[in-house]
């Protein structure tokens, strides 16, 4: 009998680690993917570098937030690509960063997931500059991503269901 | 009777893992979801959950172009000499070396100097071999490609793109991001070298002392990947120290408090001898980081 149960439990642990590092393996893959997808959407800007942001969907709201430069009065475009997210979420750009409570949002929206989103900053420059006329342009802006909550998400435990991932693709004008 | 349970575990374990690997890769819910996350979790800790406020750093060539873009001209020799390599034998050292070299490369090629810039890309696959990131140039013929458009500079820039992207690529494979900020430290500290050293030859170059201070803008954020627990074992002691001793310094000077005292202000504008201060700084540091 106990030869039995060993013999189960070993056979359970190693075909679910193994099934969980596959998993992982794909997510990772998918995940490269995509932020190749994100740069092609970038032409004709110029690659400046991508920042992957991953989270999991929880049963409360969160917010992941990625400082991004805008240097030397200089065009650019990000590149968003939601194909990672299990559910969608709420994409905000703001001038400051969470700290400052009179932040200025420039731009929000949803609807991210599966897609690829672009967004330029010479939109986020002429919201600002109604928004804030003594401001001058723009030298950062701050990228929020704002996390539903999901009921009955595994908060310390997540499963795949609730691993996602947004890839953020940055691109200056040449 | 051990051996025989031994023997069966065994063939559990080969067997289901046979499973696995012909199996759909789609998650199951199944009832041993818990069990299942339990693994997962000790896996991934850190990896798959990003800080809740992180940043982004630019690459070596925007750099390069930003002090290009605002009229930085290419002076010969104040790059870091390719001979230098051999004295870098400490990780740390190749680590932020990459760095610098990156930047003297982007610097060459965006000035049009593509033979230097091709010295600096052999030195730069020396050290990504020494710090274990071969496989960035590997199964590529970089050095070829490098040569077929040895005239084409917009080529070159893509080329060093690519590398770029396939540096990021690596190190986001191999849960090497927090390395990102130390190599990051040598490229930012040779393009403010590079910088100074150009602005002090002609200080009526308003633009480039605007973009010396509008790069102050990125330090704070280094520092922050520096001290990532993951670098402790890197001895980045002093490293950090010069970095804090350059942001302060730069925090304490009065146009930089009177610029962010004053809400409507939309252009910091150093003083010369703010200049002078920061510029020696940035040269000490450089000094120490190529071992000078």
């Amino acid at each position: 009998m106990k030869k039995t149960f060993t013999i189960i439990a070993t056979f359970c642990f190693v075909v679910l680690f193994a099934q969980t590092a596959s998993n992982l393996t794909e997510f990772k893959e998918n995940i490269e993917t995509q932020k190749v997808e994100a740069k092609d959407a970038l032409k004709p800007y110029r690659y400046d570098g991508s920042k992957v942001t991953y989270f999991n969907f929880k049963t409360y709201k969160q917010t992941k937030e990625v400082e991004v430069y805008l240097f030397n009065n200089t065009d650019y475009r990000f590149s968003f690509n939601g194909k990672s997210l299990p559910n969608d979420i709420n994409v905000q750009i703001y001038d400051e960063d969470v700290t400052i409570t009179n932040r200025i949002l420039l731009k929000e929206f949803t609807g991210i997931q599966g897609k690829n989103v672009l967004v330029e900053t010479t939109e986020l420059n002429k919201t600002y500059e109604t928004k804030k006329p003594s401001g001058g342009r723009l030298k950062r802006v701050f990228v929020s991503y704002a996390i539903p909550g999901i009921p009955g998400a595994e908060n310390k435990q997540p499963t795949m269901k609730e691993r996602g991932a947004m890839v953020l693709v940055m691109g200056y004008k040449i | 009777m051990a051996r025989e349970n031994f023997k069966l575990s065994a063939l559990a374990c080969i067997f289901g893992l046979f499973l696995v690997s012909c199996g759909n890769s789609e998650p199951e819910d199944t009832g041993l979801t818990n069990i299942d996350t339990t693994k997962e979790d000790e896996l991934t800790e850190d990896m798959f959950e990003s800080p809740d406020a992180d940043y982004t750093l630019p690459s070596p060539l925007q750099v390069a172009s930003i002090f290009k873009k605002s009229g930085l001209v290419y002076h010969s020799n104040i790059t870091n000499p390719t001979a230098n390599v051999s004295k870098y034998t400490e990780e740390l050292k190749q680590m932020l070396n990459f760095g610098v070299y990156s930047a003297d490369m982007a610097y060459c090629v965006l000035n049009e100097q593509s033979n230097e810039g091709r010295k600096y890309l052999t030195v730069i696959t020396t050290l990504a071999e020494q710090i274990g990131m071969e496989a960035v140039f590997e199964n590529e013929d970089l050095m070829n490609r490098f040569d077929a458009n040895l005239e084409n500079k917009d080529s070159i820039e893509i080329l060093m793109i690519d590398i770029h992207v396939r540096t990021e690529t690596y190190m986001d494979e191999n849960d090497m991001h927090h390395l990102s900020a130390v190599q990051f430290a040598g490229a930012w500290t040779e393009g403010m070298y590079l910088g100074v050293y150009d602005y002090e030859k002609n200080k009526k170059k308003e633009n480039l002392g605007a973009q010396i201070t509008e790069q102050m803008s990125i330090l704070r954020n280094i520092i922050k990947g520096l001290k990532d627990p993951k670098n402790a074992g890197m001895e980045l002691g002093w490293l950090i120290t010069d970095m804090e001793n350059i942001q302060n310094t730069f925090d304490g000077f009065e146009s930089v408090t009177a610029y962010y005292a004053d809400e409507n202000a939309t252009e910091l504008i150093l003083t010369e001898a703010d200049f002078k201060t920061l510029g020696d700084l940035v040269k000490s540091l450089r000094g120490k980081i190529i071992n000078e």
